[in-house]
């Protein structure tokens, strides 16, 4: 981003409830989300002109939202995305305001990803009797490779082989994020587990998921607002500075990235250039972050890959407990995927922005002031210490990525 | 209609990178892509050839010979037309015929081989899995196949007897 670093906000995020079971339409969600996230911007309907959003056939539409809202927009895109959108739509939202067609942009993702629709696949009842499989799919569905967790094993049992990676290692990392969890009245899943809990559930697929391994499925809707760093100074929160943002960078062979080794390697390898170089830190001066953790395997594949681990030591970084809250690096503090809420990558953009706003949403009475007890207990603080620099993580795939440094 | 296992398989006459595929290996023969300017082979289907550009290229038979390069193993029928297979692996197979070729001049250690994924099926019977425990990196593969109708194919792969490639390696799981 070079010469764009600390000119671009986020000055409000806002979220749903994290459910199983909303009740209500996508629209009726993501229009709850933005607005949350314009009301805690201190903004007006006309003072957004801009909407992205992305989905796989399963959301709203921006039309839908502005329209709710009274909103007129001077630009608007639905994307068809998934995991690394979020942090990808930053960046497009930059460019936006850059080029004069619009001053603020709300982003946002909204999914009944339990209730309707599941990224594994829709829900028994609403299952057709006889699938059709044609084109690309011909490759995977007539094999039965058709869910996020086969799509990435090859990726995960290839990294066991070749470093060692153990059950124990990965299990860690849903731990770590329960412990996290445990700190966030809004996550789906408060209650802290243990390693033996993680090996103890059933496999969904060997050798790298169990069920514990695998992320929460919810329904809820997620929203950021960006804008200049001009504007964001006469807004109501304090302004989160974005530093550098890369948005989907790949690995070559899109088409089949398992042609191309090594196939352990993930696409941060490039995308941590982008980042690091725009934002003009090291991986050393982040003191908190985001990971995609679709899976307890992809924040290890992420460390490894934006270099804050070596290849095939990224299950020491995790059992070191750097990224535990009280750590020196603490990831994804509300729980992220695995345990706070499945939304595609947002609530831990939105997790940062607040934890950088010294506003963690957490059990302290006073959290709203930025008052902490540091208490990382159980039921207690998550708020991270000071906390200036942080880093998101983005995954849809072992060869795609995304990131986003922000500073308070 | 060609049916595999309660699913409709529907290969469109125009889908130019599937077809041939499919119907060579009702011949049981086990075909990839290869550009007709520079000569990689293609694991993956495509349109162009990702090191030269080249639109022009034909089918080549290849041995079906190769060895288990990674694997998975599916314990529950996420697809419904696979719940009298689970548990059943799904291997990544790495071809005899090209193996680490260097992408662009290999400035990022990146390599390419030629890889597909299929299930790993009984030596006697390809409508059966092979039994989880059998699975495992480094373990020699060969191609066999399951006629759909008197059209199309579907490869698949099973141990063979030759010796594995390295020790065979599989999760302790
Ligand atoms: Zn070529």
């Amino acid at each position: 981003m070079g010469n764009l670093k600390d000119k671009y906000c986020i000055v409000g995020v806002g979220e749903t409830d994290y459910s199983r079971n909303s009740g209500r339409s996508v629209r009726a969600l993501g229009v709850e989300a933005v607005r949350k996230a314009m009301n805690d911007a201190g903004l007006k309907p006309d003072e957004i002109d801009g909407m992205l959003s992305y989905h796989g056939n399963d959301s709203t539409t921006a039309p839908a939202i502005s329209h709710d809202l009274g909103m007129r927009l001077n630009f608007y895109m639905d994307c068809s995305g998934g995991g690394s959108s979020t942090e990808a739509l930053v960046s497009l939202a930059i460019g936006l305001i850059e080029n004069g067609n619009c001053h603020t942009v709300a982003l946002y993702r909204s999914m009944n990803g339990y209730s309707e629709a599941r990224i594994g696949g829709t829900p028994a009842a609403a299952r057709p009797a006889a699938a059709t499989i044609t084109g690309p799919a011909l490759e995977s569905l007539s094999y039965g490779l058709s869910s996020a967790a086969q799509n990435f094993q090859f990726t995960f049992a290839r990294h066991m082989y070749e470093y060692g990676t153990t059950s124990e290692q990965l299990a860690t990392v849903k731990v770590i994020h329960s412990e996290h969890a445990s700190n966030n009245p809004k996550a789906y899943y408060k209650k802290r587990v243990t390693v033996d809990d993680v090996l103890s559930s059933r496999w969904v697929v060997k050798p790298a998921c169990h069920l514990l391994d695998c992320c929460v499925e919810t329904d809820n809707a997620t929203c950021i607002i960006i804008t200049s760093a001009d504007r964001a100074r006469y807004l109501k929160q304090r302004p989160v500075h974005i530093l550098s943002v890369a948005g989907r960078v790949g690995k070559p062979f899109q088409g089949m990235h398992y042609q191309c080794d090594p196939i352990t390697r993930q696409a941060g390898y490039y995308g941590s250039r982008i980042v690091f170089r725009q934002a003009g830190v090291e991986p050393e001066d982040i003191q908190l972050t985001g990971c995609y953790d679709a899976f307890t395997f992809t924040p290890l594949l992420l460390f490894e890959g934006f270099g804050f681990a070596r290849p095939g030591e990224g299950g020491d970084y995790i059992t070191s407990g750097v990224m535990r809250l009280g750590g020196k690096r603490p990831n994804n503090t509300s729980g992220g995927h695995l345990c706070e809420a499945y939304t595609h990558g947002m609530n831990m953009v939105i997790e940062n922005v607040r934890q950088l706003r010294h506003q963690a949403d957490d059990s302290c009475p006073r959290w709203q002031e930025g008052i902490h007890t540091y208490d990382h207990r159980e039921g207690g603080c998550r708020q991270v210490k000071d906390v200036e620099l942080a880093m998101n993580m983005g995954w849809a795939m072992p060869a795609l990525c995304s990131s986003l440094i922000m500073r308070r | 209609m060609t049916m595999y296992k309660g699913m409709r398989f529907v290969v469109s006459p125009v889908d130019s990178e599937h077809r041939g595929f499919y119907e060579h290996a009702r011949q049981h023969r086990l075909m990839v892509q290869k550009c007709s300017d520079c000569g990689l082979l293609r694991g993956a289907p495509g349109a162009g050839c990702p090191f030269c550009t080249s639109l022009k290229w034909t089918w080549q038979q290849v041995s079906g010979k190769g060895t288990i390069y990674s694997y998975q193993i599916v314990t529950q029928a996420i697809q419904p037309a696979f719940r009298d297979w689970v548990p059943y692996a799904i291997v990544l197979v790495d071809l005899d015929e090209q193996r680490r070729v260097p992408w662009r001049n290999a400035e990022e250690g990146e390599y390419i081989s030629v890889r597909m994924v299929a299930n790993l099926v009984k030596p006697n019977d390809p409508t059966k899995p092979e039994d989880q425990e059998n699975v495992a990196i480094g373990k020699r593969v060969e191609v066999c196949f399951i006629d759909l109708d008197d059209k199309l194919a579907l490869p698949q792969f099973r141990l063979s007897n030759e010796p594995p490639e390295h020790t065979p390696w599989r999760a302790p799981v």
